[in-house]
């Protein structure tokens, strides 16, 4: 399969804070993308700190990395490691041994410009913090997406990174909140989507519940959509479906009991449907 | 004597009683007690002790900051509005070249007006006041000579009357901040804060930062 669109688009999953899920949100993406068969080329521009490619369990196939490609070591092509479940998916691996100062924001402009001509959509793996590597990554970006667990601490970071943002004239910024435990949420434990979404004042992408098969799947290499059952599967199909601009309804994940299912039956019946 | 405080990025050197003898022996040994500390820092001369130096002296006390690689953030320094009437008038307004001389600007051109929330990390200085539309989130900043008015709710730190004006006051539909500062007096917030959904307004009374439900008939005394 070819590519769809004429242009690609560039966009940067970001967080401020580290080990909210950016990385696993970019692997499961990225992949339902591909597997309804679009281009998509994922970029690791974690430099010194890769991740990308041992969650997509692409680690033995990588050969040369971003460093090599902008020093002109080897070319573009070279450096795509081709993923082995989705023939659409290719990974610009970064360099473990170097730093997120040995690139400037000018050099990865210039490769997203070069991955634009051959695929549909660049997913750029941002790393945490606020410095040269999170410069380095929204340089090239047309949209956002800003990744989120239900916690003060990563909720302050979200909301820095979304004044930078703003700031650097981002127009499409998301919110994806990730690892949300309803049963918490409903003890008053847990922030709710409805205080994010009141506190960032920003567009709701999607949410993760916390799942324990993610940590299976990532342990493995192997992105979460591919276990069906998983509830956190279903969640990031769903965030490649709005990705592509498609309206979907946020399910609630609630334990569906008896009576929620009496329930919804009778709110169907009495609204016509 | 001289003392030395951090303030908001900048280095405050507040001049109390002493001599000019005295304020640059005390400065050099602090230089070079702490080189490192005092080198591209941007510093700021407050104080008392200002008053009494005359011209030569301020301009040697400068120098010696910038020899030692610091920044002059004197913008706002007591001392410049006091020394200017010392340049003749007479002589300014004579001749016609002095267009790139600034007229003294009236405070009430310095307010600021912005219509969007002030996120965590954005920071919003006002020469005069501020007006928000919009709200301050947790660890934002807001600082300006005169007042500040939120219409909105103001999570972050909002600093009123930055240069010393005691009258000045915060105002918010939703006052929740972490912290308040009037002056150069400072209040935190009570560890278990309750609701309070109507606008209030928190100004000085007595050396204290007060808070209280906001009351067009009974406003504190400007």
């Amino acid at each position: 399969m070819g590519k769809k669109t004429a242009e690609g688009q560039v966009i940067v999953v970001t967080s401020g804070k580290g080990g909210v899920g950016k990385t696993t949100t970019v692997a499961n993406v990225a992949s339902s993308l591909a597997r309804l068969g679009h281009k998509v080329v994922v970029m690791d521009l974690d430099i010194g700190l890769k991740k990308l490619d041992l969650i997509l369990g692409l680690e033995n196939r990588v050969i040369y990395d971003i460093i090599q490609v902008i020093e002109g070591e080897c070319t573009l092509k070279q450096a795509l490691v081709k993923d082995k479940r989705f023939p659409d998916l290719y990974m610009l691996p970064a360099a473990q041994t170097r730093n997120k100062d040995d690139i400037t924001p000018d050099q990865v402009k210039q490769l997203c410009a070069q991955l634009k001509k051959e695929f549909d959509y660049i997913f750029i793996d941002c790393p945490a913090g606020i410095e040269q590597g999170f410069r380095n990554a929204i340089a090239a970006a047309d949209r956002a997406i800003v990744v989120t667990n239900p916690e003060v601490s990563a909720v302050r970071d979200a909301d820095r990174i979304i004044g930078m943002l703003e700031s650097a004239n981002f127009k499409d910024i998301k919110l994806v909140v990730n690892r949300i435990r309803n049963d918490m949420v409903k003890s008053g434990d847990m922030l709710s989507i409805d205080d994010l979404l009141e506190h960032l004042c920003i567009d709701l992408l999607g949410v993760v519940p916390e799942d324990q098969n993610v940590v299976v799947s990532t342990n493995r290499g192997e992105p979460i959509i591919l276990n069906e059952h998983a509830q956190a599967s279903t969640a990031f199909n769903n965030i490649a479906h709005r990705t592509l601009g498609e309206q979907v309804d946020f399910p609630t994940f609630d334990d569906i009991t008896l009576w929620t299912r009496i329930k919804s039956l009778g709110r169907n019946m009495f609204s016509g449907r | 004597m001289l003392k030395i405080k951090g303030l908001n990025d900048s280095l405050v050197l507040v001049f109390e009683k002493g001599s000019f003898e005295d304020y640059c022996s005390v400065l050099e040994e602090k230089i070079g007690a702490n080189k490192q500390l005092f080198n591209g820092s941007r510093v700021i001369f407050r104080g008392e002790g200002l008053r009494n130096l005359s011209h030569d002296e301020m301009i040697k006390l400068q120098k010696l900051c910038l020899d030692n690689g610091m920044i002059l953030n004197n913008t706002a320094s007591e001392t410049r509005l006091k020394e200017k009437p010392v340049s003749p008038p007479n002589t300014l307004s004579a001749q016609p070249a002095n267009k790139t001389v600034p007229p003294a600007i009236p405070s009430g051109n310095k307010d600021i007006i912005i219509h969007r929330n002030l996120r965590s990390g954005q920071k919003l200085h006002s020469e005069g006041s501020v007006v928000i539309w919009g709200d301050v989130h947790e660890s934002a900043e807001i600082t300006a000579a005169g007042d500040i008015i939120i219409l909105g709710t103001l999570g972050g730190v909002a600093h009123a009357g930055y240069y010393g004006n005691n009258k000045s006051i915060v105002f918010a539909l939703n006052l929740v901040p972490g912290q308040i500062r009037i002056g150069n007096k400072i209040s935190r917030a009570s560890d278990d804060q309750t609701k309070r959904p109507y606008p209030e307004i928190a100004f000085l009374e007595n050396g204290n930062i007060c808070v209280q439900e906001y009351n067009s008939g009974k406003l504190p005394r400007r």
